[in-house]
């Protein structure tokens, strides 16, 4: 480990001397842990990166949700090494830097895959950084006094507005997500019709609604049949007729007597048109 | 080997009873995909069967109220299969404790010249139609999923026309009389297709 031979990692807090050597070798343990995943996390990360600049023209979705998995999975792995019981706290590690040299070393470029070429005044600030950015820390120190100069009251007012934003923006999309999901089950929902159970069941047990060509004078368990003719031929038969005789001039043509009530009477058209529907329909029987 | 006695043939009847245990539904043409998928997970692994049946209802007209029915059915699809003819007692619907509508029934397969047969006999046909579908096996249980065709002209089963927009689905078996514990297995099964289809009991004398 280059960079530990190079820095002195401190104790904080002197432990025992017994203990020591313990502590020492899961500390080894731990950064070994610690280091793996980092890099298994870092493999991940490129490819995915690789992935992205090089084949963004025929990534799909499902590809780029994969490595999202991934990569989410592996912090996960690295947060669970770090909250381990047997991880020793690594806050309470200090790390002095003991060389400092403009001169390039290939050793640590070699590490750092190229990345840090010199181990000098200029990056060490940046890589042994324990807090944030100068820039960041002011904007954080602004964000605390803005928060500190809004009174409880106020504050109280901005967070139960925020919150009922939230629950109303909540309410909405579970709202939408419900009617989305039963909206594609209801045509689902209808997948047989109990009146064509019934249809069925009658017409495989005593043909009822299929053509019947029995012998005139035969009566059989279903209505009285007629020779060669279907019940429904005779039904389409039967509605002319009837509806000629509902028409009120007998020489006219149907349209044109259907057209003239409806001129006349428009209120009482539907009536009209549903006796002649149910007379013809009774009108095949009496034949 | 010597053929058996004519005699010893279960053809006497009253030797072997035989009832078919019943249910009916049905189910609308555009959910038969789901319900052949699920079937087909269901029922014995076999390879998917069709059918296309011609079925012709002859009726004779004694002395009795009711007429005496006979169904024979002729395989469309497939030429030299032997034709069925069939009897069909009155259905019962029984108690609530038996899950399916029992009736008796005799199946025997004829020659093809079995129409001839029965006109001689004096029945004459009452009504005829065609069934295409398919049919599953589970064990002794039979599904069949089919839609019935009505014969436009008499006799010519070239010219047909569908009778509903949804496939007649029968879960049937045929066991010895007394058998009611298979209706639990096939209340079982229909439990298993609800709420693609809903297979009940029907009472046809209902729908009279």
């Amino acid at each position: 480990m280059q960079v530990r031979i190079r820095l002195a990692l401190v104790t904080a807090n002197q432990p025992l001397v017994t203990g020591q050597k313990r502590e020492e070798k899961q500390l080894e343990a731990s950064l070994d842990a610690l280091l793996s995943q980092v890099a298994d996390l870092k493999n991940s990360l490129g490819s995915f990166i690789y992935k992205l600049e090089n084949e963004y023209d025929r990534l799909t979705w499902p590809s780029v949700l994969d490595s999202f998995a991934l990569l989410s999975g592996q912090l996960n792995t690295l947060n669970k090494v770090l909250k381990h019981e047997k991880t020793p706290l690594f806050r309470n590690q200090v790390i002095i830097p003991l060389v400092l040299s403009p001169d390039r070393d290939e050793d640590l470029m070699r590490q750092t895959e190229g990345r840090v070429p010199v181990f000098s005044h200029e990056v060490v600030p940046d890589h042994l950084r324990t807090k944030p950015d100068p820039e960041v820390e002011e904007q954080e120190k602004q964000l605390t006094t803005d928060a500190a100069r809004i009174g409880a009251d106020a504050a109280q007012k901005q967070i139960q507005s925020l919150n009922k934003m939230c629950s109303n923006l909540l309410e909405k999309i579970s709202k939408e997500e419900r009617e989305s999901e039963s909206g594609g089950l209801r045509p689902n929902k209808q997948t047989f019709n109990p009146a064509d159970t019934n249809a069925l069941v009658a017409a495989v047990a005593f043909g009822k609604g299929l053509s019947n060509w029995r012998p005139s004078g035969s009566s059989g368990p279903g209505q009285p049949g007629q020779p060669g003719a279907g019940t429904i031929l005779a039904g389409a038969s039967g509605l002319q007729p009837v509806q000629m005789a509902g028409a009120p001039s007998q020489q006219q043509p149907m349209l044109s007597g259907v057209q003239m009530a409806q001129a006349g009477q428009p209120g009482k058209m539907p009536s009209g048109i549903k006796t002649n529907i149910k007379s013809a329909s009774m009108h095949p029987y009496q034949r | 080997m010597e053929a058996p006695p004519v005699t010893m043939m279960p053809v006497t009847g009253g030797t072997i009873n035989m009832m078919e245990y019943l249910l009916q539904g049905s189910v609308l043409d555009h959910s038969l995909e789901s319900l052949i998928h699920r079937l087909r997970g269901l029922c014995d692994n076999m390879e998917p069967e069709t059918f296309l049946d011609h079925e012709m209802v002859f009726l004779l007209k004694g002395q009795q109220a009711s007429p005496f029915v006979l169904r024979a059915r002729r395989s469309m699809d497939r030429a030299g299969a032997p034709w069925h003819l069939r009897y069909l007692g009155q259905p019962e619907m029984g108690d609530k404790n038996r899950h399916a509508l029992v009736r008796n029934c005799v199946d025997i397969a004829t020659s093809e010249n079995l129409t001839d047969f029965l006109m001689e006999m004096g029945f004459r046909m009452d009504h005829e139609f065609v069934a295409k579908g398919h049919l599953f096996r589970k064990g002794i249980m039979k599904i069949m999923v089919y839609k019935i065709f009505r014969i436009l002209v008499p006799g010519n089963t070239d010219s047909t026309e569908a009778l509903s927009l949804s496939y007649l689905v029968e879960l049937s078996v045929v066991a010895p009389a007394g058998q009611d514990m298979v209706s639990d297995d096939m209340r079982n099964f229909a439990e298993q297709l609800k709420p693609l289809v809903h297979l009940e009991k029907i009472d046809p004398k209902r729908l009279m």
